[in-house]
């Protein structure tokens, strides 16, 4: 009888098993709508579940070579289901809705997420990805240790403050230098100011073009810049070149200014946050430097 | 400017290009179906008995997605060119477009309105939204041409001018509410609204179609009555009054068929430029300006060219998809250039 037993839950414990693996084993096509969540997929180890992106996702290189859907919230219904996808992913900015629908009407698995700049959406975020990737455990250890970067950052801007005052921050987005938008609340090169301890001298909603005289009169001590047309030394020359004003800023006359990647400031908060969080972080309080980050040289 | 075709001939040659048009649209498309499968769905939509293994897919994208895309572009396509033929008419000038009297740019308007403070009201309820956008649209496109009549009115009398200057106006006027709604809108209420601007015929639904088609069965069934009077309208206003055409009642008659269609036009699909313009222009350099010949070629012309421009536009690009608005000019533009050349020497 033992033996029999024994048989039976071995037989049991084989199936359960077997069937487990081929539910997993299933290949899952996945479709992300959105820059920040397939850089969460990558980060979590999904990247071979992709099969399309839009045209929000640019980062990592390596995800590049995917076919892209278009924009966001003017996805294709008939574009989407030519990739046989079993899950779309995206923000709920993705759209326009009808395709949404048509995409659910054909079996895709239409998952929608938060793309608040706020650390909660983001946790929500991660915990719904991991469950869709069936490995909620890394999904909780990424969120947690984003958590802890996080509040060390908030610890280290607190003592930072102790000696110095929250220096003012403009965050311009310009494209080859010209006409620069500047970052207001909302957004989420807002909350990367805010986190990495400056005073966004910006208090308007989204972006907004403002005056090369209306930006010199904010006299900001510290400039962060953003370019969708080039990088490095040519798009600081550019930016100065078509914004002259700018040079009577404090932020120029001392020479702190910032470049990011403009990848970084769509979708909701992305995986790379945290690091540039921490340089920015270095370049606005250059007395302390506790924090292990390399700065983004200033010159 | 001389006849080249005989009005039979042109039907002949417009309703096959419209056949082939409906059938590319039906048969192509990013997924790739089996021309079989494509069929044999087709029929089974229908209503025929066919047996129907592994049909599911077929049926879906069929039904689902390309019979309401397909429709949805006839419609439009018609409807834009016939407005723009009573456009023409109306304004005795084959540079009218129906944008003059106020309803694109009204449409424009509305959906500006809809799109940037349904973003900044965080967002619409998801099933709401697209039909608050056409309901704005069309609203808007209604009450700006609304406008431009009643300023065009005087002392019982339409003048066209007026109603043209009127337009005008009301454009540029709308236009800096627009640009002042865009200067409001965050980065993605401003992407929907460009694109909005461009048009498409992606994600066409049979719940949205219906308003549309009644709308444009009303206007292909009533212009065509209209087309000896729109003939005598050519000769001039007084003419057609000695004539025995009431010249108000037809003038008003063309503003609201015009505001209507294009107005359901706008709102189901966005702008799409370019057909209202040029397809009843092209018409007219080949059969003449008989308004009789003109409507019912312009309707089927304009059709054909919307669903050509619509297979182009979802397979260039797949899986992503073009702006229709961009297909059409770049099509549409060269042959008309074309013709003016031809039509010089």
């Amino acid at each position: 009888m033992r033996f029999v037993a024994r048989l039976t839950a071995i037989l049991t414990g084989f199936l359960i098993t077997h069937l487990a693996l081929a539910d997993s084993q299933q290949p899952q096509r996945w479709v992300s709508a959105g820059g920040a969540l397939t850089e969460w997929v990558v980060t979590l180890g999904g990247q071979s579940h992709l099969v399309g992106i839009d045209t929000t996702s640019q980062h990592p290189e390596s995800i590049k070579a995917l076919p892209s859907i278009g924009y966001q919230r003017q996805l294709s219904s008939e574009g989407i289901l030519s990739l046989r996808p079993n899950v779309l992913i995206g923000t709920e900015e993705m759209g326009p809705p009808p395709v949404l629908e048509q995409l659910r009407a054909a079996g895709v698995k239409v998952e929608v997420f938060s793309a608040a700049a706020e650390v909660g959406a983001l946790q929500g975020n991660l915990q719904k990805l991991g469950k869709l990737l069936g490995d909620e455990d890394q999904a909780r250890q990424v969120a947690e240790q984003y958590v802890r970067q996080l509040d060390s950052q908030h610890d280290w801007v607190a003592r930072a403050q102790q000696h110095q005052a929250p220096p003012g921050v403009l965050l311009l987005v310009s494209h080859a230098g010209a006409a620069p938008m500047v970052a207001g609340a909302g957004t989420v090169g807002d909350w990367l100011i805010k986190q990495a301890g400056g005073r966004n001298l910006a208090t308007h909603n989204g972006y907004k073009i403002f005056s090369a005289e209306a930006m010199a009169g904010l006299n900001p001590e510290v400039l962060v810049f953003t370019d969708r047309a080039q990088n490095g030394a040519s798009s600081r020359d550019a930016l100065m070149r078509e914004n002259p004003l700018l040079a009577a800023t404090q932020a120029l006359r001392n020479k702190r200014v910032l470049e990011v990647d403009p990848t970084l400031l769509v979708g909701g908060l992305g995986p790379r946050l945290p690091e540039v969080m921490k340089a920015l972080s270095r370049a606005f309080y250059p007395a302390d430097s506790s924090l292990n980050a390399k700065v983004i040289p200033a010159q | 400017m001389r006849v080249m075709l005989k009005p039979g001939k042109l039907f002949g040659l417009l309703t096959l290009a419209c056949v082939l048009a409906v059938w590319l649209s039906l048969a192509l498309g990013p997924v790739s179906l089996p021309l079989m499968d494509t069929l044999r769905a087709g029929l089974r939509l229908l209503g025929v008995p066919v047996s129907g293994d592994n049909l599911q897919q077929a049926e879906l994208i069929l039904g689902q997605i390309r019979v309401p895309r397909t429709l949805l572009g006839l419609a439009v396509g018609a409807v834009l060119a016939l407005s723009g033929v009573a456009m023409q008419g109306l304004f005795r000038n084959p540079l009218a477009d129906p944008g003059l009297v106020g309803v694109s740019s009204g449409a424009a308007l509305g959906a500006a309105i809809a799109i940037v403070t349904g973003a900044s009201l965080g967002g619409l309820p998801e099933a709401f939204a697209p039909y608050l956008l056409s309901i704005f649209a069309f609203a808007g496109g209604l009450t700006v041409t609304g406008i431009v009549y009643r300023l065009g009115r005087r002392g019982g009398q339409t003048s066209v001018g007026i109603m043209l200057l009127a337009g005008v106006a009301m454009t540029a006027l709308a236009g800096s509410i627009i640009g002042l709604f865009s200067y409001l809108a965050d980065d993605a209420a401003l992407r929907t609204l460009t694109f909005w601007n461009l048009g498409t015929l992606n994600g066409a639904s049979y719940a949205r179609l219906w308003p549309l088609l009644l709308v444009c069965a009303a206007v292909i069934f009533w212009l065509p009555k209209r087309a000896k009077a729109l003939n005598a309208l050519l000769l001039g206003e007084s003419e057609a009054r000695h004539l025995g055409i009431e010249v108000e009642r037809l003038k008003r008659e063309l503003v609201v068929c015009i505001a209507l269609g294009v107005g359901a036009a706008v709102a189901a699909a966005g702008l799409i430029g370019f057909v209202g313009l040029i397809v009843p222009h092209l018409v007219r350099l080949i059969v003449g300006p008989d308004h009789r010949v003109l409507l019912p070629a312009s309707a089927l012309a304009g059709a054909s060219l919307l669903l050509f421009a619509d297979v182009f536009a979802r397979l260039v690009l797949a899986p992503a998809e073009l702006p229709i608005g961009i297909v059409t000019a770049f099509i549409g533009a060269p042959v008309f250039l074309f013709m003016l050349v031809r039509g010089r020497t």
